[in-house]
C-alpha cells in the first residue's frame, strides 16, 4: 500500500498531475484519471476491488468512510465562514443558481442529501414561502369581495404558508446536522423541515418518494458514487429530478492556473489561520481534483437509469450543476 | 387572528396575577413527577420533537421495510430483523452502526448469516 501512495504524492509533487496516468484507483467507477490529455483509459484495475482514493491518498474503502467523517466533523462548525472565504462568498450564488434551475413548486417534496448545514433546504423554503405569497396576493387582488364565511374560514386555518412542501435533510455526519438545526432555529425556520442521519449509499426511504433530490458538494465524498447515484433513482419519483451541485473540471487554461494555484497556495493556509486544521482542507481541494470530469459524471448519472441528463458549467466549469430525470 | 388574541389574554392574565410562571411552575411540577427515565412523548414534546409524520418516509435502510416508533425509548424499531435506530436530540441516526439489535436470537440468526 505505501508504494501507490507515495506514488501519488510524487506525482503531485512534479505537477505533472495532468499529465500522470496511474493504475486506476477508483473502484465502482468506469471513469478513467479525469485528467488524462487524450482522455486515456487507467492502465490497470486490478486493484480496485478495496482500494479508493482519499484526496490524492489511496487508502480502503473503509478508512475513506471513516476520514471523510473526521474531515467533516473537525470543520463543522466553521463550514459555512470558510465556505464564504474561501469562495469569495460565491458559493451562495451557484446555490441560488442551484434553487433556480430546480424552479420548486409550493407542493414539491425534496431531498436534499449531504446537506449538513441546511444551506439549499433553506433557500428551498424561502423560494417556495416566496412563490406561496406570490400565489396568495394573486388570489387576493381577484377576490376582492369575499364573503363573511371565506373571511372567516381565513381567520380560522393555520394556513400552511409552505402550500404543502417538504425538504428532508439527509447527512451522514451529526456535527454537519447539528449545526444545520441550529441555523435553523436562529432563523426561524420550522414549518417543512426534518433532519435524517442517513448513508448516501443506503437511504432509509421508501421508493419513489420525493420529487427532486438534491447533492451539493456531497458526492465526491462519498465512497461510491454509483451506489448513492442508484439510490438516488431509486427514492425519486417518476418525473422526480436530480440535481447534483459539484465541484468539476475547469476549461479554461487561464482560469484553471489561476485555479490550480489559488487551491494549491491559498486554501489550505486560509484553512489553518482561520480553522486551525491544513489537512481537511488539503483533501478538500485534492478531492475536487480527483472527481470526474463533466462528461464522465454526466455517463455515471445516465448509467443509474436516469434521462435526459445535462450539465451546465459556472464560473468556467469550476462548478457544474448536472441534472437528470427519472421518467 | 387566534393566536393574537390568546397572546393578549395570556399577558393580561399575567398581569393581573401576581406570580407571573404559575403556569410554567405546573408543567416543570408535572414533568418532575413523572420519573426521569421515562422519555414519554409529552415532556420530551416541547424542546425535541420526533414527528411522526416522518413515519411515512423513512424505511429501515437495510431491509427498506417499514418502522415502528417506539415512543418510550425513542427508537424506531425494524420488527422483522429486530433492529432499533436511536432519535438523538430529535435527529433519527438511520445507519447501521448506530443501530442495536434488540433480541439476542435474532442476533444470532443474523450473525450465522452473515
Amino acid at each position: 500500500m505505501a508504494a501507490p501512495r507515495s506514488w501519488g504524492l510524487w506525482s503531485f509533487c512534479c505537477r505533472g498531475w495532468s499529465r500522470v496516468l496511474p493504475g486506476c484507483r477508483l473502484p465502482g467507477l468506469r471513469s478513467s484519471w479525469p485528467r488524462g490529455p487524450l482522455g486515456a483509459r487507467p492502465l490497470s484495475q486490478e486493484k480496485r476491488a478495496t482500494e479508493t482514493h482519499f484526496g490524492f491518498e489511496t487508502v480502503s474503502e473503509e478508512e475513506k468512510r471513516g476520514k471523510v467523517y473526521q474531515v467533516f466533523e473537525s470543520v463543522a462548525k466553521k463550514y459555512d465562514m470558510m465556505n464564504d472565504m474561501m469562495s469569495l462568498g460565491i458559493h451562495r450564488i451557484w446555490k441560488d443558481l442551484l434553487l433556480w434551475k430546480m424552479r420548486p413548486f409550493p407542493g414539491t417534496q425534496l431531498l436534499d442529501v449531504a446537506g449538513g448545514t441546511g444551506d439549499i433546504a433553506f433557500r428551498f423554503l424561502n423560494y417556495v414561502q416566496a412563490q406561496h405569497q406570490r400565489k396568495e396576493k394573486r388570489q387576493l387582488r381577484a377576490q376582492q369581495n369575499l364573503s363573511w364565511e371565506e373571511i372567516a374560514k381565513k381567520y380560522q386555518n393555520e394556513e400552511d404558508s409552505l402550500g404543502g412542501s417538504h425538504v428532508m435533510v439527509c447527512d451522514i455526519n451529526k456535527e454537519m446536522l447539528k449545526i444545520g438545526k441550529q441555523k435553523a432555529r436562529a432563523q426561524g425556520y420550522k414549518a417543512g423541515l426534518a433532519w435524517v442521519l442517513g448513508d448516501a449509499e443506503e437511504l432509509p426511504f421508501d421508493d419513489d418518494k420525493f420529487d427532486v433530490y438534491t447533492i451539493a458538494f456531497g458526492i465526491r465524498n462519498v465512497t461510491h458514487i454509483d451506489r448513492a447515484l442508484q439510490e438516488a433513482h431509486r427514492v425519486l419519483k417518476p418525473g422526480g429530478r436530480f440535481l447534483c451541485l459539484e465541484f468539476s473540471q475547469v476549461n479554461n487554461p487561464l482560469v484553471s492556473r489561476l485555479y490550480d494555484v489559488y487551491s494549491f497556495q491559498v486554501i489550505p493556509v486560509l484553512g489553518e489561520v482561520i480553522a486551525g486544521d491544513w489537512k481537511s482542507y488539503q483533501y478538500l481541494v485534492e478531492s475536487i481534483r480527483q472527481f470526474p470530469s463533466q462528461e464522465e459524471f454526466k455517463e455515471m448519472i445516465e448509467d443509474a437509469g436516469f434521462q435526459k441528463v445535462t450539465y451546465e458549467n459556472l464560473t468556467s466549469g469550476i462548478v457544474a450543476i448536472h441534472s437528470g430525470f427519472k421518467l | 387572528m387566534p393566536r393574537g388574541v390568546c397572546g393578549r389574554l395570556a399577558s393580561a392574565l399575567r398581569g393581573t396575577r401576581a406570580q407571573p410562571p404559575a403556569v410554567a411552575q405546573r408543567c416543570v411540577h408535572l414533568s418532575v413527577s413523572r420519573p426521569s427515565p421515562d422519555q414519554s412523548e409529552r415532556t420530551r414534546k416541547p424542546p425535541r420533537a420526533f414527528d411522526p409524520a416522518l413515519l411515512e418516509f423513512l424505511v429501515c435502510p437495510l431491509s427498506k421495510k417499514p418502522l415502528r416508533y417506539e415512543a418510550s425509548t425513542d427508537e424506531l424499531i425494524n420488527e422483522e430483523l429486530g433492529i432499533a435506530y436511536p432519535i438523538i436530540d430529535g435527529i433519527p441516526h438511520m445507519i447501521p452502526q448506530a443501530a442495536r439489535m434488540t433480541r439476542q436470537n435474532k442476533k444470532q440468526e443474523e450473525m450465522e448469516q452473515q
